[in-house]
């Protein structure tokens, strides 16, 4: 995944997630829905996921957020459909270590896609614990301003 | 029977034909098929006020849509004559069931002319990811920035028509009714601008669907203060992306675009 957005040029797998994100929509019974929402932006991912016993049986997602967003959770939610919860979640640390590679705004929209999905975990853990959550919304520490800002002020120090 | 499942079929009709007359280069189908979407999207807007009078909720919600790659005119016009006839499944004999009965009756016997002239049919490239367009030179990263900018922009502006339909929908402000009018207008011309420029590339894809939490406004002061912000981040693309094509005929466009977004926001600041 993260291979394919350090390239810097666009490349057919990335077109093909823009023109036809995969996974994208609701859930009707979801077993968990988290949000990652960026107050300063008004920026959101909404993660369904749908479990039983321990695996991942289906999962979806929706963004009012940018393309690098929609990409990243396109094809996170490819990766782990069908995998077990701990396999998912084993997925987001190594997500985590290598969010280096990326640029800066595309490491928020990758922690707002994975923030979202550790939420709807949270919101199933609630639902199994017999707490009544529609769902489990965790706002995001950076927001997609960032980059704007370390953009300018770069922009202030070269000049 | 007018509900919501109805508002929902609409909505994806409305959607189908416009990307439709996005996808077909001839254009003399494009022009009916984007005219026949445009009265598509009206009855979509009258639904929506029976159904606000009725008190009966209604939401963006999609079922899964196929209008992703269609191989030639032919098999897309089949495919929107199945969708027009499959709504229609659904009309009452109220008047509004009546309009919406009689204006897809021409539609149906219009596309049905067509598909009777095999001079019609042409493969259509608007799915391909060629990602060139006709007599132009772009570069990878210009090519990229271009490929970027209209899927950020065509999303955007097929979520502003649906903000702000709903928002025009449930607001009692005249002044507010009209700016809403102004700026779905506006919307449209871009939508349709970039969603052809999109076909020609050969990226055209169906914008994804609207979650409630980004068209059920709880704060609009907010909401017009993000859509502000919004609107400064659109014209700084427009203005960056025409810089960087460096192109006669598609700089100036751009320029256009940026320029327009200033009336917006004067617009959006009247919202306040």
């Amino acid at each position: 995944m993260e291979q394919a957005l350090e390239n810097e040029e666009l490349n057919q797998e990335i077109i093909e997630h823009l023109m036809h994100p995969k996974n994208y929509g609701k859930l009707d019974e979801p077993s968990g829905v988290g949000v990652g929402h960026d107050e300063k932006t008004g920026e959101y991912v909404v993660f369904y996921i749908q479990t039983e016993d321990e695996n991942i049986q289906e999962v979806s997602y929706a963004t009012n957020g940018c393309q690098d967003t929609v990409v990243l959770g396109s094809m996170f939610t490819e990766m782990i459909k069908g995998d077990s919860i701990e396999n998912g979640k084993n997925a987001v640390e190594k997500m985590d270590k290598r969010l280096s590679g990326m640029t800066v705004q595309q490491q928020v929209c990758a922690e707002m896609v994975l923030t979202s999905f550790i939420a709807s975990l949270i919101n199933r853990e609630n639902r199994l614990k017999g707490k009544s959550e529609e769902m489990h919304v965790i706002k995001m520490k950076e927001s997609c301003e960032v980059e704007e800002v370390e953009t300018k002020e770069k922009e202030n120090n070269d000049k | 029977m007018i509900n919501s499942t109805l508002y929902k079929s609409k909505h994806r009709l409305w959607l189908n034909i416009l990307f439709a007359s996005f996808a077909i280069e001839n254009e003399t189908i494009k022009s009916s098929l984007y005219d026949f979407a445009m009265i598509e999207f009206r009855h979509m807007k009258w639904l929506g006020q029976a159904l606000r009078d009725a008190d009966t909720a209604y939401n963006y919600d999609r079922d899964k849509m196929m209008l992703y790659k269609h191989d030639s005119n032919f098999e897309l016009l089949r495919f929107v004559l199945d969708e027009i006839k499959n709504t229609q499944a659904l009309y009452d004999t109220s008047v509004l069931g009546g309009r919406m009965t009689t204006d897809e009756h021409y539609f149906t016997h219009h596309i049905t002319s067509l598909l009777n002239n095999s001079d019609n049919d042409a493969r259509i490239s608007a799915f391909d990811m060629h990602r060139s367009l006709p007599n132009k030179i772009l570069d990878s990263k210009q090519t990229d920035a271009l490929t970027i900018f209209l899927f950020e922009e065509s999303y955007k502006e097929y979520e502003l028509i649906l903000v702000y339909a709903y928002m025009q929908n449930y607001t009692k402000d005249r002044l507010h009714f009209d700016i809403f009018q102004d700026l779905i207008d506006e919307s449209h011309f871009h939508l349709k601008s970039f969603g052809n420029m999109m076909a020609k590339m050969g990226i055209l894809g169906l914008p994804r669907e609207l979650h409630e939490m980004t068209y059920k406004i709880t704060d609009i002061k907010k909401f017009v203060k993000d859509g502000i912000a919004e609107e400064e981040a659109a014209k700084e693309m427009c203005r960056q992306l025409a810089a960087d094509i460096n192109d006669e005929e598609l700089s100036p466009f751009f320029d256009f675009i940026n320029y327009q977004e200033n009336y917006h926001i004067a617009l959006m600041e009247k919202l306040l």
